[in-house]
């Protein structure tokens, strides 16, 4: 087709081109996540602020640590029991999506209109069923004061359920696709080996829908971790969640509250990024085959 | 341990489909034997291992391995090996773990069952490839690591579905050495499902020729061959010639002449079918043919796999193909006489 | 290795006949309607609210039924804020779909220079938190004058386009570029073989992208509220104002239901896309090609 002395300039076009291709995605993502984190960090620490001299000072760290610590332990705390949840539920999602028959169409149904609810609407819709005057509260006929406080409770139950509920779905189907595309073609070669339901399920189905499950609970982790509508929505005053104390630092009138609202994000950002990174190093030995 | 497979009167029916997938099938499979089910696309023929296997349920008829009906038995406790067109191998298993996976679903420990394992990976020939990534395998090695899997299960019967179709032909024939290796070895019952006559007639003790879900006949290789119960039979083997005419006295008259057939074929009706391979070709001659030969003038000469074909028509206007001994002794337009040895020729009755 | 080592298997392989119980099947049944039910059970609240005039406790339904919930939310703003959210929506679909699917492509079938931190880039946003991201970015943003919508809609698209991304490169994984070099052959030009044969192909897989994209936009709450600073009020800012105070759950309740319904809407249609059209779905990458459904086609015996 083409004489051959054409073809080393038609790579480096075909390189250029490629490389255009991804420039506008890239520049804008590059833009926004190392902009927003540089200067996050800078406002921390006190080289970008809103007035007054360019000074750099780590009081924005040292002055709150003891806070910083507590909201951080507590965000941790909310993300990890609402992730342990979802992920249980969602394989569970997954099995009944990937079973046949009618139960999978009821359930990719409804877990798929679960996704599309905003969380904020969640946190409302959650709040009307669990507070002290809910609807769940009404059918059950228990009175304000011996219902069990979950809406701003100290147990924070409410935010727990709500992040389970949404992020369940979202892991039950992520992780059915995996299952309906990768592992279904297996199962009869497992059936015809010898492996009954139970072993299917251990020996083929869940090694394979790992990956999947992995980096779908990390991606809800790491959502839960910095999300703020449903802590401040469900949630009590004291103590505060990572974002909510974030967001109550950023909009307060003291000057000394915006480097300490950044110095929340930077903290919570450099949690995030370690704790995707450790997913990715622990997933780098599996194949993940696209 | 193997086992005998006997179908009877299956049918098998996909909701959606307009016909049947089986239709009244019954076959019978000798345990320690290979059958080869052949037949072209859509005849049904996946269907039949499938059915038999339990991946599907029959919607009418039995099926029997070694003489007890299975159709309350899931697949995995039916005792039955099935190696498909893909390989299938678990991807998140080493080579040796896959083979050992059998051993390791019946609770035997990783040790024991990777053990067991290498007796059958050496077998395959693939001794030395247990370490290995199942992506790091190519067609053929997967192939055999798929059949080594599927015999370290210690099936009662083997069941292939065109295991060998995607490789090409060189593979393919080591495949077929690789099958005599495990017949001599273990001795299983191996029903094998192909589209490929040559594979079939290479490997099979019988075929079961099967057509749009029925089967056609199921025999040796030489009768299917030779003896074909119908000209369906005889076309999906390959066969090029039919004649029309009847049969009398021990002879086949049609327009060509008087054929001399084998005895005890029925007087009446019927369809004279000889193998092209089997027609003996003078050359360019004037003689008068003898008992069991027929005059006809060559219109066409052409190359057909290693052989020549040639066509010689006759006076009504029908045609013959028969293939011809090397040399040049017969060109285009002459005269010609073939001779038709009785113990070649066939009549399937109308 | 003689016959004997290889009958040991069989020995051990003896097990008494399970039958296909129907306990089992009503175990399942059993967990499916838990399962049901437990996505269903926040929803439930909502659609009584919506309609409930007067709900007394401790009746178990309302008291009243009626419109107030409805005609509390117009008069908080519901119609506006609906409107906001819609085009804010599709405006970071508009956007993010077709820059993920850009990289998508250029990821998978080109040569881009240093690919793995390309394609890392383009996750990264995932694991940023958005309040610290737009903690950070909108001291940047004011200071170069950029009108809150548009930071607003640049934040939003950025956090859409790992979404789309991801979405498309699964896509065009199982995208076989031969259809294209046929068409090639057929003389058709790039624009032709773009818009009769790329992007009929990967319609489906786009269709799914846009929605995750709408989904981000629509969703958003706290970029919404700083970044936009106040003048872009969308159906969450609403509803979060209402739902802090106390004694407005009819009101609450019709504007979840309205941040509910136009996604369930989208998703209803982009299903119906997703039937896309079938394709012979093998390519050079071994595992990806195998179709299963074709596998399990009943019309395609053999």
């Amino acid at each position: 087709m083409l004489p051959s002395r054409l073809k080393p300039t038609t790579a480096v076009a075909r390189r250029n081109r490629c490389a255009l291709l991804v420039l506008p995605a890239v520049v804008l993502a590059v833009f926004v996540v190392g902009g927003g984190i540089g200067a996050a960090t800078l406002q921390s620490l006190g080289l970008m602020p809103l007035v007054g001299p360019v000074r750099l000072s780590l009081d924005a760290y040292t002055g709150q640590a003891g806070e910083l610590i507590h909201a951080l332990g507590l965000s941790l705390a909310i993300a990890a029991a609402a992730t342990v949840i979802a992920a249980v539920v969602g394989v569970g999602t997954a099995l009944f999506i990937v079973g046949g028959r009618w139960g999978a169409r009821l359930v990719a149904i409804t877990s798929a209109a679960t996704v599309t609810i905003p969380h904020l609407i969640g946190a409302a819709a959650v709040g009307l069923l669990l507070a002290d005057s809910g609807v769940l509260a009404r059918v059950l006929g228990v009175p304000p004061d011996l219902w069990p406080s979950i809406v701003g409770g100290p147990w924070w139950v409410a935010v727990i359920a709500e992040y389970a509920w949404k992020e369940s779905a979202f892991i039950g189907l992520v992780v059915a696709g995996t299952l309906l595309t990768r592992t279904a073609r297996f199962d009869e070669s497992a059936a015809m080996l010898g492996a009954g339901r139970w072993n299917r399920f251990r020996f083929v189905t869940l090694p394979l829908a790992v990956p999947a499950l992995v980096i779908s609970s990390m991606i809800a982790f790491v959502y839960t971790l910095g999300s703020y509508e449903v802590a401040w929505l469900l949630g009590r005053t004291y103590p505060e969640p990572l974002a909510v104390m974030a967001l109550r630092l950023f909009t307060s009138v003291t000057l000394t509250a915006r480097p300490e609202a950044a110095a929340v994000a930077v903290l919570t950002t450099a949690v995030s990024f370690v704790i995707v990174g450790l997913c990715f190093w622990a997933l780098r030995k599996t194949a993940v085959w696209r | 341990m193997s086992a005998g497979v006997s179908l009877r009167n299956v049918s098998k029916s996909f909701g959606s489909a307009r016909a049947p997938a089986l239709c009244g099938v019954s076959l019978d499979v000798a345990a320690g034997s290979c059958t080869v089910i052949l037949g072209p696309s859509g005849s049904g023929k996946s269907t039949i291992l499938r059915v038999i296997a339990g991946l599907d349920a029959v919607s009418d008829g039995t099926v029997h391995v070694d003489g007890v009906d299975v159709a309350a038995v899931p697949s995995e406790q039916r005792g039955i090996g099935m190696v498909f067109q893909r390989p299938l191998l678990f991807p998140h298993l080493s080579v040796l773990d896959n083979v050992a996976f059998s051993q390791r679903v019946s609770g035997a420990s990783r040790a024991e069952s990777r053990r067991h394992a290498q007796h059958y990976l050496d077998l395959v020939q693939l001794g030395g490839f247990g370490g290995r990534s199942v992506q790091a395998l190519s067609g053929g090695q997967e192939q055999r690591v798929a059949i080594a899997r599927a015999l370290a299960a210690a099936p009662r019967v083997l069941l292939m579905d065109e295991p060998f179709s995607a490789l090409d032909p060189a593979l393919r024939e080591d495949m077929h050495e690789l099958l005599c290796d495990i017949r001599n070895a273990l001795s299983p019952t191996i029903i094998l499902v192909t589209h490929d006559r040559d594979e079939a007639a290479a490997i099979a003790d019988r075929i079961a020729v099967i057509q749009a879900g029925a089967l056609l006949q199921h025999d040796t290789v030489d009768r299917i061959y030779h003896r074909p119960l119908s000209t369906g039979v005889s076309r999906l083997m390959g066969g090029l010639n039919e004649i029309l005419g009847h049969v009398h006295a021990g002879m086949h008259v049609s327009p060509l002449g008087e054929v001399p057939v084998s005895p005890g074929t029925p007087d009446g009706p019927g369809t004279l079918v000889i193998r092209h391979e089997a027609i003996e070709v003078s050359r360019c001659t004037e003689e008068e043919p003898s008992a069991s030969g027929v005059v006809g003038h060559v219109s066409r000469v052409r190359q057909f796999g290693p052989r020549r074909m040639v066509t010689v028509s006759f006076a009504d206007g029908s045609e013959m193909l028969a293939a011809l001994p090397p040399g040049d002794a017969v060109q285009n337009g002459c005269r010609v006489v073939l001779t038709l040895p009785a113990a070649a020729v066939s009549v399937v009755p109308l | 290795m003689t016959r004997g080592d290889l009958r040991t298997a069989s020995a051990t392989r003896a097990r008494p006949l399970r039958a296909r119980g129907a306990s089992g099947r009503g175990v399942r049944n059993l967990g499916v309607l838990l399962v049901v039910g437990w996505f269903l059970l926040p929803v439930a609240p909502l659609a009584l609210w919506a309609f409930a005039n007067d709900w007394a406790f401790p009746s178990a339904l309302p008291s009243e039924w009626g419109w107030d919930g409805l005609i509390g939310s117009v008069r908080q703003g519901a119609l506006p804020a609906l409107g906001h959210s819609l085009a804010l929506s599709l405006l970071v679909s508009a956007i993010a779909t077709p820059l993920g699917a850009m990289a998508a492509r250029a990821l998978t079938f080109g040569a881009v220079p240093w690919p793995r931190a390309v394609g890392l880039a383009l996750l990264a946003p995932i694991a940023l938190p958005p309040f610290a991201a737009v903690m950070g970015l909108n001291v940047i943003l004011l200071r170069a004058h950029v009108p809150p919508e548009m930071g607003l809609v640049l934040v939003l698209v950025v956090m859409a386009i790992p979404y789309t991304t991801f979405t498309m490169r699964v896509a065009y994984a199982a995208h076989d570029i031969r259809y294209e070099e046929e068409a090639r052959t057929l003389g058709a030009s790039r624009r032709n073989v773009l818009w009769r044969v790329h992007v009929p192909l990967v319609a489906p897989a786009l269709a799914r992208a846009a929605f995750l994209a709408f989904l981000v936009g629509w969703s958003d709450y706290v970029v919404t509220l700083i970044v936009g600073g106040g003048e872009v009020v969308t159906l969450p800012l609403v509803t979060a104002s209402i739902a802090a105070g106390i004694g407005n759950d009819a009101t609450v309740a019709v504007l979840s239901l309205s941040a509910i319904v136009p996604p369930l809407i989208l998703l209803a249609l982009a299903g119906r896309t997703g039937a896309g059209p079938r394709t012979d779905g093998r390519t050079a990458v071994r595992y990806q090609a195998f179709d299963y459904q074709a596998d399990r086609d009943p019309g395609e015996q053999k």
